[in-house]
């Protein structure tokens, strides 16, 4: 009798590990027959057929942005690129660093739009890096503020600020020389003027030379992200619209 | 006696054996994860850019049948016309697949190729309602892009039908600008500039390919 039961015990463990392999199949089945019916998650569901029409940046100066898009492309490639490809004989270790240092000095403009925005936590890594990078780093030539201490950056600016009080981000504009933005975002330039160190340690005119020293310094590093665009793209200014409207945007929410 | 313990050793043997097999039955269910998949295919395409041995044809093919292995070309052509893909008729539907595959599997070429010297590093993967989110980075010249892959799945399989670059989703991107060049100038026109654009960077492809050589040469 005892050994009857124990058997019968044990047979019922010898199936249960047998029907519970069998169940992420079908869970997985369900998954997929549920997703269509679920309320929208940006990154989990996109909609294939939408058709975003609230989702499309306003464009009513289209003809006139297309014609500044144009001005930029040929300062680009007839300005910036030659100076920049000149510019390649500093070894790249070196071009990296001076790129970190510029952006050090963006130190304070993060810092005080997160404190805008209440990013407290972010406040105090910004300040942190500014110190640390600006110290150890030498000037900011390095990073180990990331390196060592995992203490990363994110890029927060005026227009993010309004974004996230609401402010709208009007229609599209491309500025002269500064490419993509948006009526929001151009103004916010502004404000964004006055966290930059570098006009209150120099005078004007190096102020300017150092604005495109960093603008030269960046196209030498990388030159394929633009320039590929403008290959491979049917339509590069449409691209470069939609691309920069997705990426604002995910960085206001962010 | 000796019957019931006999009988007993048999059934503990058979429950182990049960057991074993049950996980391994598991784990043929879940077999290689989505993050494992992106990266088999991305390393594969690297390897084979990298090694460089072989004639281009060969390799072309190659890395083409590894694309079209690991992309779902269909899914990624219906996101690219959204809502346009249902009005369209059925031929010019599919001339869009074939061209539209095409015209990535070029575009992601050039890129990679771009990008065969720097170094891939992969975050977090994710799997919810049925799709899945793999994080990759790619760390150049001092910055990390981050790169994501959204993927679906066909049995064992998953398939990347969308790719965020910095937040970037290229198949709305390349929606949005169907859209525009659709509304002002219609689908055979689209489908006109899709072919001459293959053939433009098929052409710089292999003038590439040329220099490359010619300098290895030299």
């Amino acid at each position: 009798m005892k050994s009857y039961l124990i058997s019968i015990v044990l047979l019922l463990c010898f199936a249960v590990p047998v029907v519970s392999a069998e169940l992420p199949v079908d869970s997985q089945v369900a998954a997929e027959a549920e997703f269509a019916n679920e309320p929208y998650d940006d990154l989990y569901d996109d909609d294939l057929y939408a058709d975003d029409e609230d989702t499309e940046v306003s464009d009513p100066l289209e003809s006139l942005n297309r014609g500044t898009f144009w001005f930029n492309d040929k300062c680009y490639f007839y300005l910036i690129k030659p100076i920049a490809r000149g510019f390649r004989i500093v070894p790249q270790p070196v071009r990296t660093g001076i790129g970190k240092m510029f952006d050090n000095l963006k130190s304070p403009l993060r810092a005080a739009n997160s404190l805008l925005q209440f990013k407290f936590k972010q406040v105090g890594r910004e300040v942190t890096r500014l110190a640390v990078n600006s110290t150890i780093g030498l000037a900011g030539f390095y990073d180990p503020a990331d390196a060592l201490w995992q203490i990363k950056k994110k890029d927060e600016d005026f227009g993010q600020t309004l974004g996230y009080y609401g402010v709208g981000e009007g229609f599209y504009v491309v500025i002269p020389l500064l490419g993509a933005s948006n009526v929001r975002d151009g103004l916010s330039l502004i404000p964004d003027s006055y966290a930059d160190p570098i006009p209150w340690l120099v005078d004007s005119k190096t102020a300017m030379a150092l604005t495109g020293g960093s603008i030269v310094n960046r196209i030498s590093l990388d030159k394929d992200t633009y320039e590929s665009i403008v290959v491979e793209q049917l339509d590069p200014y449409l691209f470069i619209r939609d691309a920069y409207t997705q990426n604002r945007r995910a960085k206001v929410i962010d | 006696m000796k019957k019931n313990w006999l009988f007993v050793s048999l059934l503990i043997i058979s429950l182990f054996s049960s057991i074993c097999s049950a996980e391994t039955v598991t784990e043929s269910v879940t077999a290689v994860g989505p993050k494992a998949q992106v990266e088999q295919t991305v390393n594969a395409i690297l390897d084979v850019l990298r090694c460089d041995v072989g004639d281009e044809v060969e390799q072309r093919a190659q890395i083409s049948t590894m694309i079209r292995n690991k992309f779902d070309f269909k899914v990624m052509s219906e996101g690219a016309l959204g809502r346009n893909w249902k009005v369209v008729s059925a031929a010019e539907r599919e001339n869009f697949v074939v061209l539209f595959s095409r015209l990535l599997e070029e575009t992601y070429l050039g890129r990679i190729r771009a990008y065969t010297d720097q170094k891939i590093s992969y975050g977090e993967e994710s799997i919810r309602k049925g799709r899945a989110v793999v994080e990759t980075f790619i760390h150049n010249a001092g910055v990390d892009i981050p790169i994501t892959y959204k993927l679906i799945p066909h049995g064992q399989d998953w398939q990347v039908y969308d790719v965020v670059i910095e937040e970037v989703s290229l198949i709305r991107n390349y929606r949005s600008s169907y859209k525009n060049i659709l509304r002002s100038k219609g689908m055979a026109h689209l489908l006109e500039q899709m072919s001459i654009k293959i053939e433009e960077l098929r052409q710089r492809s292999v003038s590439d390919d040329s220099v490359t050589t010619s300098e290895a040469a030299a």
